[in-house]
């Protein structure tokens, strides 16, 4: 939808100029009607010019070309060029019955008794007499007609310069106004239609100011005539506000998604330390039982430091995890012991077997930050262990890859539903409901510029987190 | 009833000379050939009032397009007066008697000019051969007479000669038809030519003169002969006589490009008639 380049045109600019093309090619459908207008009248005026003038000299030459009066003739067309003098008769021919010249105004250019037929061809009738050819004289001929009968010709030129200059005057009057007229409205049309859309503009840069999210528009930019726009906008607004709400409840919700895994963790870490506890109560009575016994009491106390270390341990991990302040530690490889042993028990109560093969060293750790890293790797143990069936296998790996690590967790369950890669892998609104670990995975990992990828292959799911290591600030 | 009219009016006149009567009196016309300016309805106004004021009485004025309609008009009596060609002045001289000739440049003649476009090499008649030709009227002595009898004596006809000859009654449109290309030469009154060169410079300048005639008989003012002795027209004769002795005259003397109006001489007119001899026309 978005791949045309008028598309990529705002609508307001875009309906503005098709306003704009549009009153051009009003305008210009209308000067060309006037225009042809224009040419008819020219036309018929010119037509009534000649026929006025061709008449005028056929009355009265009419008897004199019947009795081939030279003199006569002659006289007649010098006194009408003479009368005439600046006006429109250029030249006139008259030709008797054989088209022989009778006189001419002009009789050094058609001598009397010559041929007048070079005169007539080219010479139109009145009827087909035309201004449209832009030469500044028109040639006429008609015939001179004595009590019906046809005594002689007459051609005559007619100069028609100022209709043609008057023509073309008005031609550009014409264009120019039109013109005038059509940018006026082209304009106008823009401005109105500008105007008209000035909120939709509002809505679109609001819509995607600072940064893609939709932003509040100010009530004193919301139109107070125009009802349907403002409901437009009121409603755009009820909507950021709704959307707001929700990134805030979503906010909300990943923060409580640390304490989740926890959580679900929780009846096993009982587990983890109930088991120890019998053994440790059976080492306490067997001390009191047999406290004169030296090598007795000693090997009950060695047992019960045992368990008690496991119990401290565990209960720092879970600490570990819980703190809030631990933000600035890096990442070291007794992370992943700390995390092996929370999660260690889930598997166990699950009967999985858990690959756990942790290559990376100090170095390649190092640069990343210990919190965000644990977050992502528990939840996604957590994710693969629910998704792996009693007995499956559940395998974590951490190495280094083209600077940075990559950590890889698999499992042998039925994969990830599409609802779950989309919350895993696309920043798009999470439908409720699922698991929200996976979010929070996908914003972690996003926070560390890492990248997730999903491979399921031969029944085994693989996520694939890449995080690059962080540049020294 | 004309005559008893005039008689009428000649005798109220006699009785009581009063501007009433004179209104009263028929209209004396006096009709002019086309010889010259007759485009030019201010010079024939000014005449017409010089004249009424000479006369002292109103007159009117009769042109007509050829000089067979007016010599017809004054022999029919249509006319009282007229002023005509030498030419058909002869041609009628039994019934014709002269009442005055204009001067022209301090003398009572004139000259025919043969004339053609300004940019034509033409040196003689001999020349325009071929050429169409324009004369002003079969009637009139320099715009027809004096070319048809000079080729007469070449032993050739206007028609023979030229290709086309036209005649365009009247001096003016003889240099019209010349300046503006429609004939090649033209047969024209000396004294209009000249007059029009001060009048119309741009028209004369499109023409030049090929020859000139000898001088001949300036065109008269005539009256038939037998009312010679009629009160109107002596008062006609008077007036034009001594048109040169009054302002209105002088004006339109002045007009006319005319010294005066001269007492008549029938000798004048000889060369014409030697002209009409050699076309083999009776004086």
């Amino acid at each position: 939808m978005r791949d045309g380049t008028i598309s990529r045109i705002p609508i307001t600019l875009r309906v503005a100029l098709a306003m704009g093309v549009l009153m051009i090619v009003l305008g210009m459908v209308a000067s060309q009607q006037v225009l042809r207008s224009l040419s008819r009248l020219h036309d018929d005026r010119l037509r009534e010019i000649a026929r006025l003038h061709v008449e005028g000299l056929s009355v009265a030459l009419g008897p004199l070309v019947l009795h081939k009066d030279v003199w006569e003739v002659y006289d007649t067309l010098d006194r009408a060029r003479s009368a005439s003098d600046g006006q429109r008769m250029l030249f006139t021919v008259v030709a008797d019955d054989r088209n022989r010249v009778l006189a001419a105004t002009d009789p050094v250019r058609a001598p009397v008794d010559s041929n007048a037929a070079p005169f007539s061809e080219d010479a139109s009738d009145l009827s087909g007499l035309t201004a449209s050819g832009n030469a500044p004289q028109v040639r006429v001929r008609a015939p001179l007609l004595v009590a019906g009968r046809t005594v002689g010709q007459i051609v005559t030129e007619i100069d028609v310069g100022d209709l043609l200059a008057e023509r073309q005057r008005v031609t550009l009057y014409l264009l120019l106004a039109n013109a005038g007229a059509t940018a006026l409205l082209a304009f106008a049309g823009y401005f109105l239609v500008a105007r008209m859309l000035k909120p939709v503009t509002v809505l679109a840069q609001h819509m995607d100011s600072a940064g893609g999210a939709p932003g509040r528009i100010p009530e004193s930019e919301i139109p107070s005539s125009d009802t349907e726009l403002a409901r437009l906008l009121r409603t755009f607004n009820t909507m950021t506000g709704a959307i707001d709400a929700r990134a805030e409840a979503e906010k909300r919700l990943a923060e409580r998604e640390r304490f989740v895994s926890l959580g679900r963790l929780s009846s096993s870490l009982a587990h983890e330390i109930n088991n120890p506890l019998g053994g440790l109560l059976n080492s306490v009575d067997t001390i009191r039982t047999y406290a004169n016994r030296p090598d007795v009491v000693q090997k009950s106390v060695e047992l019960l430091e045992r368990g008690l270390v496991h119990l401290k341990d565990v209960s720092r991990a879970i600490l570990d995890e819980n703190r809030l302040d631990r933000g600035g530690l890096p990442l070291r490889r007794t992370d992943f012991d700390d995390l092996k042993l929370l999660f260690e028990p889930e598997a166990a109560r699950k009967g999985q077997r858990l690959d756990w093969q942790v290559r990376a060293d100090m170095a390649d750790l190092a640069s990343l930050p210990a919190a965000p890293v644990r977050q992502i790797v528990l939840n996604l143990l957590l994710n693969a262990s629910a998704a792996a069936p009693e007995g499956g296998r559940i395998g974590l790996s951490v190495g280094p890859h083209e600077g940075g690590v990559e950590l890889t967790i698999t499992d042998d369950g039925r994969g990830l539903s599409a609802q779950d890669l989309d919350r895993l892998m696309s920043s798009a609104p999470v439908a409720p409901g699922g698991g929200v670990g996976l979010r929070l995975v996908h914003d972690l990992v996003a926070g560390l510029n890492g990248r997730i990828r999903h491979i399921r292959d031969g029944g085994r799911t693989s996520l694939v987190v890449f995080l690059p290591r962080a540049e020294a600030a | 009833m004309r005559r008893r009219e005039l008689i009428g009016a000649v005798a109220a006149s006699a009785l009581l000379p009063l501007p009433s009567v004179l209104r009263a009196q028929p209209l004396f016309r006096l009709a002019l050939t086309p010889v010259f300016l007759d485009n030019d309805a201010a010079v024939i106004e000014r005449l017409r009032a010089a004249l009424a004021a000479g006369m002292e009485r109103d007159i009117d004025l009769v042109q007509r397009r050829t000089y067979q309609e007016i010599t017809g008009a004054l022999l029919d009596g249509s006319v009282d007066a007229a002023w005509v060609c030498g030419y058909p002045f002869l041609q009628h001289r039994g019934q014709l008697s002269l009442l005055g000739v204009p001067v022209w440049r301090g003398q009572p003649r004139y000259q025919s000019y043969l004339i053609a476009s300004a940019g034509d090499a033409a040196t003689g008649l001999a020349d325009l051969r071929g050429g169409m030709h324009a004369f002003s009227d079969p009637d009139s002595n320099s715009g027809f007479l004096v070319t048809a009898s000079d080729l007469a004596r070449m032993g050739e006809t206007p028609d023979s000669f030229f290709a086309r000859t036209i005649f365009t009654w009247g001096h003016r449109n003889v240099v019209r038809a010349v300046a503006g290309g429609l004939v090649r030469s033209g047969s024209v009154d000396g004294y209009v030519w000249e007059a029009l060169a001060a009048v119309e410079p741009d028209l004369v300048a499109r023409t030049r003169v090929v020859s000139r005639s000898e001088w001949l008989g300036f065109p008269p003012f005539a009256a038939r002969r037998g009312r010679m002795a009629d009160a109107d027209i002596l008062s006609l004769q008077r007036a034009l006589l001594g048109m040169d002795r009054t302002a209105a005259g002088r004006e339109a003397l002045d007009l006319l490009f005319l010294d005066r109006i001269a007492e008549p001489d029938v000798r004048l007119f000889d060369g014409i008639a030697a002209r009409m001899a050699e076309l083999g026309q009776a004086g």
